[in-house]
């Protein structure tokens, strides 16, 4: 039944979406989801596990699935990827040593079978920092040249200062409805 | 559960698709179906479906406002939790969550649920919650934290020593709330008892928290605080009567727990209490309670009773007065009858001992059997232990007696006998009566009773020797206490009255008990008496006769510090069975023991003197790459014997790295593909090719002598026997021990060094400690490391070396014989076989004739099959067999005979030269 509802949800131009957000530990992708959900800044921990929230956002209900990034819980992302419409991959932009981790995680993450459909945002985050490195230096650093047949595109943000979250969801809602 | 879903559930045949059908709807975005979903899941779940595999889908709902979602995913998660230990990690950050929620209900029941899931690696991550909920504003969230705190003490006591979790807890029996106190006192003494040192301190401040809370809180918290009042010990008199003063009230509560855990405190406060004045009084004021337990239902009754039992053995003058309360009615369950019937045996004194045997008389007649035996025998230790009552209670077993009622009058002769013992010269009057009644007497005890009654008074009997003979025609039949007796009581008849039937009748006896009986003390006793009497009957007099120590009543009397544990455990299980807690429940959590994981055949090995002939040739031989990495061996570590061992490459990572020693690549190759079932069991060559005597058969393994392979003079008192053995597609090493030295020998380890076929230990050694002169068998499993094989040429010796933790370290050489080392997959398909047979250049083949006497081809087929040959096709004169060892290297023989000659002619090729030696032994030795 529910998914007649949504159905008929999109016929009116209301649409749902999983998006799953995630990248290495200390990205600060549950600020960005906090961010996004209620509008500020929660202090938060590491997440041991994950976070859902639904983000209602341009007619689309985005149901954003904050997984934690340690090193003992990326061998679970997988179990998430079934059903993704979009991923927000988080990379701390100020994380200098770890950006080949970050590199093989994201390469890893594209080569999914279950991933091949979804959208690819990635957020290089951290902006307001001292010492960040801007969007380029990061879309090098992932080697976003080299994703084929796939739409994905980078935002520079700061989920402290909320700057690039929503250009972001702007983004997804645009090509989510194709 | 609707019946259409069990229905489906109990439909096994589509239990894959049910999985998978939840697993797709657990996806749904909808929050009331997904409720109805995990509904189902656990429905499953509780008829006993393994719904495992959906634990990410169920974790995953986890995130949700609605409460009753939320409880059903905590329950699917306690009961998962355990078989998916890495994916509960994902549920965590939920817990965390909700340990945070505004709703005080989730918050506790995150924090309970987490103490439920016992999983290492999570528990680290419930100690911030933790901490925060036994701080929280609700007392409800507090009282269940601190219930967590004792699960966790169970699965981690470091962590909560580490975090303070311990004076948390302390500190919250000051808590305003009761229940909180309440809960906190029983997770300290649960955490006492876990532990087994002291966690609670009681002083007088805790103690007055204690009481303040006493009042206030559940029935159950009452009994909670009360138990653990049992453990102060008051400073003074004065301190234990304040303190009994306040439980006071708690006596008259309706729960009998409270009830009976309030008696416990008052009883053992009492102890302190100097005052006489206020000692009296308040043992009196302890009676109504306890009677009025007596007129609950039968089962708490049952366990009323029990407590009484043991109260009153300490405090008799409690109930001595309400003994009325104990008479038993007569639609009593029989278990309140019997405890009914110990108290007041226990209660009995001279006031009202009319009363009871009047009482006891009439439970006799009752139809009950058990029952009436144990009111006479309540009759026998009243008399014991009263003794102005003696001569009641024995007019009122004649009475019974005269009933002639079968086993009444059986139980009346035992306690008879009791009687005579206690009371002697007093009341022989009444032997006639009982001897009227011989001819009743079917039970041991009681036939055995009347025996000693006979003997002892042999000499007021006129007809003793008569009566005596009566049992003795039925001697051989006799239970066993039966003809002690008997035997005792010849000899005293004998004594007491040395005249010829006696005499006669000794003989008789003395030669049945010790020449018809295997029954070692009748045989001694009878011996005993026998030189006793033959040396000096004067001797024998003294001892037989002697004066016997007086006997008490103490059938149901317990031991003293027995009685003192029991009363601090008075309304406890401990008091019901009347054992020690320690005897029936273990508190502190045993090790879990790990299962070995080989040789769980394992055996001891008789082992006899054969096996000499070959124990010369097993000396240690030449070892020189042994020798040069082993010298270390003697400061190593200790060994990990008692360990599981990984199941392979335990062993080289054992010594391999201690010793240096060469044995080739890390682990070791997994074991030769699995065999092809069907091949027989231990056919393979069972004798060692050095054993030149022993027949060829097919016959089991496990009966089959294993060679020497190190004589116990040349191993320092360890005697080693050995052989490699093929068995179900694996080599197995089949070992025995024999510890001929004078000390304990343990901490045995096996190591080869490097050889031809690439043979490692496949596990470690697992041989129990040898105590002197004992023997140990081990089957060790061996492992195949191609690479680590010594190259050419390749040579059958197996260079072994054992360590002993007393002993060293002990060199031995073996061989490997090669019906160890031909896999089950030799077979060639016979064209296959010719192709390769004339392709091989003449350098790679041997010919050589054998004379075997009688040989016919299809023995000789039938030996090399079972040494792991394979017949590939047969010739009128010519059979061809094909083999792959271990390596890979493959072997291809070809036997040609004539009829009627004993010349055998064997030709072998291989693609490994240096192989075609061993082969030809091989093949020559299996055939014979």
């Amino acid at each position: 039944m529910g998914f007649w509802f949504s159905k008929f949800l999109q016929l009116f131009g209301e649409k749902e979406a999983r998006i799953l957000v995630l990248g290495l530990d200390n990205a600060g992708k549950t600020t960005i989801l906090y961010r996004l959900q209620v509008g500020e800044v929660v202090s938060t921990i590491p997440t041991i596990g994950f976070n859902v929230e639904t983000v209602q956002y341009k007619n689309i209900k985005f149901q954003v699935w904050d997984l934690g990034g340690q090193t003992s819980i990326r061998p679970y992302w997988r179990c998430y990827y079934p059903n993704t419409q979009a991923i927000i991959y988080v990379v701390d932009s100020t994380d200098v040593d770890r950006l080949d981790t970050t590199k093989e995680e994201f390469h890893a993450i594209l080569d999914e079978e279950e991933l091949k459909e979804a959208l690819v945002l990635v957020f290089a985050n951290k902006q307001d920092l001292p010492g960040s490195l801007d969007a380029p230096k990061i879309a090098e650093a992932l080697e976003l040249h080299k994703i084929k047949s796939r739409t994905w595109t980078i935002f520079k943000t700061s989920a402290m200062k909320g700057e690039g979250l929503f250009e972001g969801l702007d983004w997804l809602a645009e090509n989510l409805k194709k | 559960m609707s019946s259409k879903d069990a229905k489906r559930f109990f439909n096994s045949g589509a239990k894959k698709g049910e999985i998978h059908e939840l697993k797709q709807e657990l996806k749904t975005p909808d929050k009331s179906k997904k409720k109805d979903v995990v509904k189902k899941v656990i429905a499953a779940m509780t008829v006993g479906h393994d719904v495992a595999p959906l634990f990410p889908d169920v974790v995953n709902c986890m995130q949700t406002d609605d409460m009753e979602l939320k409880k059903l995913v905590y329950l699917y998660l306690i009961n998962y939790a355990k078989t998916q230990p890495d994916l509960t990690l994902m549920a965590v950050n939920t817990f965390v969550k909700d340990s945070l929620d505004p709703s005080p209900l989730i918050r506790a029941l995150a924090v309970r649920t987490m103490g439920c899931i016992r999983v290492d690696k999570i528990t680290e991550y419930l100690c911030d919650p933790l901490a925060r909920c036994l701080k929280d504003s609700d007392p409800y969230v507090r009282k269940t934290s601190a219930v967590c705190v004792a699960k966790l003490y169970d699965i981690s006591p470091e962590l909560v020593e580490e975090r303070g979790f311990l004076e948390n807890l302390k500190d919250m029996i000051s808590d305003a709330n009761p229940m909180v106190v309440a809960n906190s006192v029983a997770a300290l003494s649960e955490i006492h008892s876990m532990s087994g040192k002291p966690v609670f301190d009681l002083n007088s401040q805790t103690i007055f928290k204690l009481l303040a809370a006493l009042n206030e809180c559940t029935e159950w918290g009452q009994v909670f605080i009360l138990d653990s009042l049992v453990d102060y010990n008051p400073k003074d008199s004065k301190d234990a009567e304040s303190v009994i003063e306040r439980i006071i009230p708690r006596l008259q509560h309706a729960n009998c727990a409270v009830v009976l855990s309030a008696l416990k405190v008052i009883l053992k406060f009492l102890r302190y209490v100097s005052d006489n004045d206020f000692k009296g009084p308040m043992m009196k004021k302890l009676a109504a309670p306890l009677i009025t337990l007596l007129n609950t239902e039968p089962q708490v009754q049952y366990v009323a009773l029990r407590n009484i039992n043991i109260i009153i053995q300490r405090h008799k003058e409690v109930l001595s007065s309400n003994i009325k309360v104990f008479f038993c009615k007569y639609n009593d369950p029989i278990y309140v009858k019997m405890e009914k019937l110990e108290a007041l045996i226990k209660l009995a004194n001279e006031d009202n001992i009319d009363q009871l045997l009047l009482e006891f008389k009439e439970y006799s007649t009752e139809i009950d059997v058990d029952f009436v035996r144990k009111s006479v025998r309540a009759i026998g230790r009243c008399a014991v232990s009263i003794a102005e009552s003696a001569q009641k209670c024995i007019n009122v077993l004649l009475d019974l007696i005269e009933t002639r009622v079968n086993y009444v009058v059986q139980e009346a002769v035992i306690v008879i006998k009791d009687i005579f013992r206690k009371y002697p010269n007093k009341y022989e009057s009444i032997i006639s009566t009982l001897c009227e009644n011989l001819d009743t007497l079917d039970e041991p005890e009681a036939k055995a009773s009347m025996v000693w009654i006979i003997g002892e008074y042999a000499d007021r009997i006129d007809n003793a020797d008569e009566l005596l003979e009566t049992f003795l025609e039925t001697f051989p039949e006799e239970t066993s206490p039966v003809q002690l007796q008997l035997l005792t009581a010849t000899v005293k008849l004998f004594l007491k009255k040395p005249t010829e039937k006696p005499q006669q009748m000794i003989q008789l006896v003395l030669s049945n008990a010790t020449q018809e009986t295997d029954n070692p003390d009748l045989r001694d006793r009878a011996y005993i008496y026998w030189r006793l009497l033959s040396t000096d009957p004067e001797a024998a007099k003294d001892v037989i006769l002697s004066e016997k120590p007086i006997i008490a009543d103490d059938t149901s009397a317990l031991e003293p510090e027995m009685l003192d544990e029991l009363m601090n455990n008075i309304g406890t299980l401990a008091s019901v069975y009347q054992k020690l807690p320690d005897t029936f429940v273990a508190r502190v959590r045993p090790m879990v023991q790990s299962a070995s994981s080989f040789n769980p055949e394992a055996d001891v090995v008789e082992n006899g003197a054969a096996g000499d002939v070959i124990a010369e040739q097993s000396a240690p031989v030449d070892v020189p790459d042994l020798l040069g990495g082993l010298d270390g061996l003697n400061v190593s570590a200790p060994a990990p014997a008692g360990d599981a061992p990984a199941p392979s490459g335990g062993a080289p990572d054992l010594m391999g790295d201690l010793l240096s020693l060469d044995v080739g690549g890390g682990a070791p190759a997994p074991a030769p593909a699995q065999a092809a079932p069907a091949q027989p069991a231990g056919g393979f060559d069972p004798f060692g090719l050095d054993s030149l005597s022993a027949p060829v058969s097919s016959m089991p393994v496990q009966q089959t002598e294993l060679p020497v392979i190190l004589a116990a003079d040349k191993g320092k008192g360890l005697e080693i026997r050995g052989k490699l053995e093929r068995s179900g597609g694996q080599i197995v090493y089949n070992l025995s021990f024999r510890n001929t030295t004078a000390g304990v020998l343990d901490g045995l380890m096996i190591q080869f060094n490097k050889n031809s076929f690439g043979l490692l230990p496949g596990g470690a050694l697992q041989v129990p400690a040898l105590q002197p002169g004992s023997s140990g068998a081990a089957k060790l499993p061996i492992n195949v490391n191609v690479q680590g094989a010594n190259p050419a040429p390749a040579r059958s010796a197996l260079q072994v070396a054992i360590k002993c933790s007393q002993l060293g370290v002990l060199y031995l050489s073996d061989t490997i014989s090669l019906g160890a080392v031909l896999t089950e997959e030799g077979r060639l398909q016979y064209p296959n076989f010719q192709q390769m047979w004339q392709a091989a250049p003449p350098a790679n083949s041997q010919t050589q004739v054998f004379q075997v006497a009688g040989a016919s081809q299809d023995a000789v087929v039938a030996k090399l099959e079972s040494g792991g040959l394979f017949c590939v096709g047969k010739q009128m004169n010519a059979a061809h067999f094909s083999g792959k060892l271990v390596l890979g290297a493959l072997a291809l023989v070809e036997v040609a005979m004539q009829p009627g000659s004993p010349a055998v002619q064997v030709t072998c090729k291989s693609q490994r030269v240096d192989l075609l030696p061993l082969l030809m032994e091989f093949v020559g030795k299996t055939m014979l």
